[in-house]
């Protein structure tokens, strides 16, 4: 969209109007960075990898095998074997080398290693345990701040293993939502046009549900999966909770969305329980997997409405690779700014779709954020038949500004140990290290309007 | 000029659409079997029936009846290809690509027909059969660009008062000889790097599935390689060897179990009276292939991957797993882990989508099989099998063994179907040694997150292909060259760029350039 082909007083003119008053009251609720000297740290410690593609390759890939390390010696040697693989490494990497050569020096530098790889996986992940992170959530809703757990495990690729983390699911489900109710109200963050909003929300990950996920024939794992999340969806119920079912890659897009509109199809579920789904702007199919999820919910009259969380898209370089590799178009958006063109697309469908659906908007772009807020406004709703979502560790200065100004902010946060935690870090950690990223820009100083600009 | 080469893209499965078109495809295959599959030499056909290939998950069904060849037809062949290459071999390098990239383009527009057309003859799930018909395009394309760029030669040393000159030129006839088990590209690979080089080829596919050897001829004669340079040879082991003493055949490729090829290197050994020439084997055999599973491995990774390189096509490839050499520190995760993935595999017919372990080839494979397997459980530990399978067609359960004593032929001989033998190793090096003592060496993985371990392997493993941190199958044309190494193969590695040179003669012409003390 071009800012100079807007006609003064048309609803487009007002959008953008609102959008930028809207970004710069955020803006300027944002917590000052000088405020938080750790971040400040873990900022420089970022920019730091991100300007260096060898170095970052070999600090993922360090903080990757953390996990599987043995003791600190084993974790110094995986450490410096990484590092030595860099063509020129930066000063304080030699020093981290040469430190190496003695057991006494390789104990230190694995030690410190570990911690820092800890500091960063706690500053992502809330707890080990649902029952561990209840104390961060309660804190989070007494700010204002609704959450969503997301139970971080290894993959699933047994029967057992799907068993335990539905069990895992089950159990969170039925200890947050039995914690929620001494939370004190907070109207923002549980009632909308369409009835009450559940506090306990945990979303689940259908890969986890079943061994059995197969691209060619996603009947076969969405048979699987549909018992257990039958299962979770009947507890919610119950426990008056919210399921939101993630989105992963593009290889099982088609079992998870299948699967969860053929279950809330079925007459048990047509009065709950509160469900959700996810849309992925960064894929170029997308409009048309929204009027499919559109014309799903204009048919089906169930209540409470599926709530759609639209997201960018967390697999972009997995779905780049595995089209390169296979000779198949690229089924995401290559270019930023036509991926927030579409995210702003998808997002106007929504907001207009209400009340036939709930729609959160899960971004750390100020503008992205800024414009469903405008758009919502514009149409004439209220603020609260909008939810906005961001991610533990990385959107924290977004989300507390949001909570100030009185949205209704949700955010998702992972449990789970440090084992299961690293495949999600290494996502993460790599979003935030894009140069493409908006975090990225904003932390380099980019001019607020610019960053306010339409895509 | 020829667009750079680039892989065939394989169907893109996920995609609901992509999938609707295979049951019509196969449908439309149903309607024309049996396929009759003649003896082809020059313009003459000759059908037959004495040979039938059936459905191995469904016997009952025939999917070919066949002409057998016999000895005067391997002779009329091979007479035959020694007219025919008069002209193949004189023509340009481009020419003959030309043709090839036709056979290309025929195999692309009936991909689709082709793939269901393995999923019969051969019960290859459709996801392989795909990728052995794009693997079959992919041959075609990369031989024909890579003779046009053989053409010119290599350059030499030049000196003052002398021309020199090195190029190379096509062997003769060759005989070409394929297995089952990639019915369309392996026969497909060595036919099209012989034809490429200007090779005449006599083809003899495996008994198991003429039609798709049938088929590939058909391909080849419609793109533009002319009768007298490509014949088709229906027919059993006695045709291979008839052809391997052929004095008339110049070389000899062929894709096999080891102990058909020695066979073939002996015979190819020993010149007939009226044989002016040695016959090179060029040979893909057998394996038993390992993987190594370091302590610092991602078993999220890992157990995929071992259960796809041991179980696909019910383990019946050249380069599949077939033993796991896991560190102590994690084999009962691993163990653990693995069972529960191999409980969940999906046995069943090839056309069923979803389809990862279908039977294998037939009942005699079948028979094999149950023998290892009955050999494990009498010598180690059944660690998991598989579920239930059909009660028609040729299946074998998937089996995972473990703590198999030294020495036990389950460890040692390629059993070419779904049984993985898991052992528990000291550290990387202790798994190191143990494949060096096999005398296969084809492919091999290592799981290892230490570049230092990923180096150590590197250097001593004596395998063709290594693959790290992913599954052990599936080598792509121009991507992973493909062959092994030990009493795995004679030849160098199919799909690279080396492997013309074995179908070719160097020939060396130095001209003097002086006439009466002048250079001119």
């Amino acid at each position: 969209m071009n800012s100079a082909a807007i006609a003064p007083g048309s609803p487009d003119e007002l959008v953008e109007r609102e959008t930028r008053r809207v970004g710069t009251e955020l803006a300027d609720a944002f917590p000052s960075v000088a405020r938080h000297p750790i971040r400040a740290l873990d900022a420089r410690a970022l920019e730091l990898a991100s300007s260096d593609r060898e170095l970052r390759a070999a600090l993922f890939r360090f903080v990757d095998v953390v996990p599987a390390c043995r003791s600190l010696d084993d974790l110094a040697r995986h450490l410096t074997g990484l590092l030595d693989e860099l063509p020129d490494a930066p000063p304080p990497i030699a020093a981290a080398l040469r430190i190496s050569h003695s057991k006494a020096g390789r104990a230190a530098l694995g030690a410190a290693a570990a911690g820092g790889v800890k500091h960063m996986a706690h500053r992502f992940i809330v707890g080990e345990t649902p029952s561990a992170a209840l104390g961060v959530l309660r804190q989070l809703w007494e700010r204002g701040v609704a959450s969503s757990v997301d139970l971080l495990g290894e993959a699933t690729v047994t029967e057992a293993e799907a068993d335990r983390y539905a069990a895992r699911c089950a159990q969170a489900l039925e200890q947050l939502a039995l914690a929620a109710r001494a939370w004190p109200q907070r109207p923002i963050l549980e009632i909308d046009g369409s009835g009450p909003v559940p506090r306990a929300n945990v979303s689940v990950k259908v890969s986890a549900l079943t061994p059995l996920l197969r691209p060619d024939a996603p009947e076969i794992g969405q048979r699987d999966a549909a018992r257990r999340l039958r299962s979770l969806l009947r507890q919610a119920r119950t426990l008056g909770a919210h399921v939101h079912v993630d989105m992963e890659s593009l290889d099982s897009r088609e079992a998870v969305l299948e699967l969860l509109l053929a279950l809330l199809s079925e007459d048990e579920f047509a009065d709950g329980a509160s469900v959700g789904l996810v849309l992925q702007a960064y894929l170029r199919d997308s409009p048309d997997q929204l009027t499919r999820i559109l014309a799903w919910a204009g048919d089906s009259q169930r209540r409470p409405p599926i709530q759609v969380r639209l997201v960018k898209g967390a697999y972009w370089d997995h779905e780049l690779v595995q089209a390169r590799q296979h000779g198949w178009p690229v089924p995401v958006f290559e270019d930023k700014a036509d991926c927030d063109r579409n995210f702003e697309a998808l997002t106007r469908r929504l907001l207009q779709a209400r009340p036939a659906v709930r729609v959160a908007i899960a971004s750390h772009n100020l503008r992205s954020v800024a414009h469903a807020i405008a758009v919502s406004r514009v149409a004439g709703a209220e603020d609260r038949e909008l939810e906005l979502q961001v991610l533990r560790g990385l959107g924290d200065e977004l989300q507390d500004a949001l909570a100030a100004r009185g949205f209704r902010v949700r955010t998702y946060c992972p449990v789970g140990d440090l084992v299961a935690g690293m495949a999600y870090l290494v996502r993460r950690l790599l979003e935030n290290t894009s140069n493409e990223s908006f975090l990225h820009e904003q932390a380099n100083g980019t001019p607020l309007d610019q960053l306010l600009a339409p895509p | 000029m020829l667009s750079p080469f680039a892989n065939e893209p394989v169907l893109e499965l996920r995609r609901s659409a992509v999938r609707a078109r295979l049951s019509d495809a196969l449908a439309r295959v149903d309607r024309e079997l049996p396929i009759n599959v003649p003896v082809r030499i020059g313009s003459d056909e000759r059908v037959g029936d004495q040979l039938a290939s059936t459905d191995p998950g469904e016997p009952e069904r025939l999917v070919a009846r066949a002409a057998r060849a016999d000895a005067s037809d391997v002779a009329a062949a091979v007479a035959h290809a020694r007219q025919g290459l008069r002209a193949w071999r004189s023509l340009p390098a481009a020419e003959r690509a030309r043709a090839l990239i036709g056979a290309a383009a025929w195999l692309r527009e009936r991909r689709l027909e082709l793939a269901a057309l393995e999923v019969r003859e051969c019960a290859k799930p459709w996801p392989e059969a795909d990728a052995d018909v794009c693997e079959a395009i992919d041959f075609l394309e990369y031989y024909a660009r890579g003779a046009i760029d053989l053409e010119p030669g290599r350059a030499l040393l030049q000196m003052a008062g002398e021309r020199n000159e090195l190029h190379y030129v096509a062997r003769g006839v060759v005989a070409v000889i394929s297995p089952w088990n990639f019915p369309l590209a392996i026969p497909c690979g060595m036919t099209a790097a012989a034809l490429a080089t200007g090779n005449a080829v006599v083809l003899k596919p495996a008994e198991q599935s003429p039609a798709l050897g049938h088929r590939l001829v058909q391909a080849l004669r419609a793109g533009g390689v002319p009768p007298g340079a490509v014949a088709l040879l229906p027919g059993e082991g006695d045709v291979g060897a008839a052809l391997v003493r052929d004095p008339d055949v110049n070389a000899i490729a062929f894709t096999g179990s080891l102990p058909v090829g020695l066979e073939i290197v002996r015979a190819a050994a020993e010149p007939t009276p009226a044989q002016r020439h040695f016959k090179p084997v060029i040979a893909e055999l057998g394996g038993k292939n390992c993987v190594i599973v370091a302590a610092d491995a991602d078993l999220d990774d890992a157990v995929p991957a071992l259960v796809s390189s041991a179980f696909a096509y019910a383990g019946q490839k050249c380069s599949a797993a077939s033993r796991v050499m896991v560190h102590e520190a994690i084999a009962e995760p691993l163990l653990q882990r693995l069972a529960g993935a191999v409980q969940v595999l999906v046995v069943g017919q090839a056309e069923q989508l979803g389809t990862e372990v279908p039977p294998v080839i037939e009942r005699s494979a079948q028979e094999r099989v149950n023998r290892y397997a009955e050999l494990a459980s009498e010598h180690g530990r059944i660690v998991a099998r598989g579920a239930a399978v059909p009660d028609r067609g040729w299946f074998c359960p998937p089996t995972v063994v473990s703590e198999l004593p030294p020495g036990s032929p389950v460890l040692e001989e390629e059993v070419f179907g779904p049984l993985l033998a898991i052992e528990r190793v000291r550290d990387v090096a202790h798994a190191c040694d143990l494949v060096d003592g096999l005398p296969f060496a084809l492919t091999g993985g290592l799981f290892a997150r230490d570049p230092t371990t990923v180096r150590y392997v590197r250097e001593r493993t004596p395998v063709g292909n290594l693959y790290i941190n992913r599954g052990i199958t599936g080598a792509m044309v121009a991507r992973q060259p493909f062959g092994g190494n030990r009493l795995s193969g004679t030849g160098t590695q199919a799909g690279g760029p080396d492997y013309l040179l074995q179908f070719v003669e160097p020939r060396v012409v130095t001209e003097n350039t002086m006439r009466h003390g002048l250079e001119v």
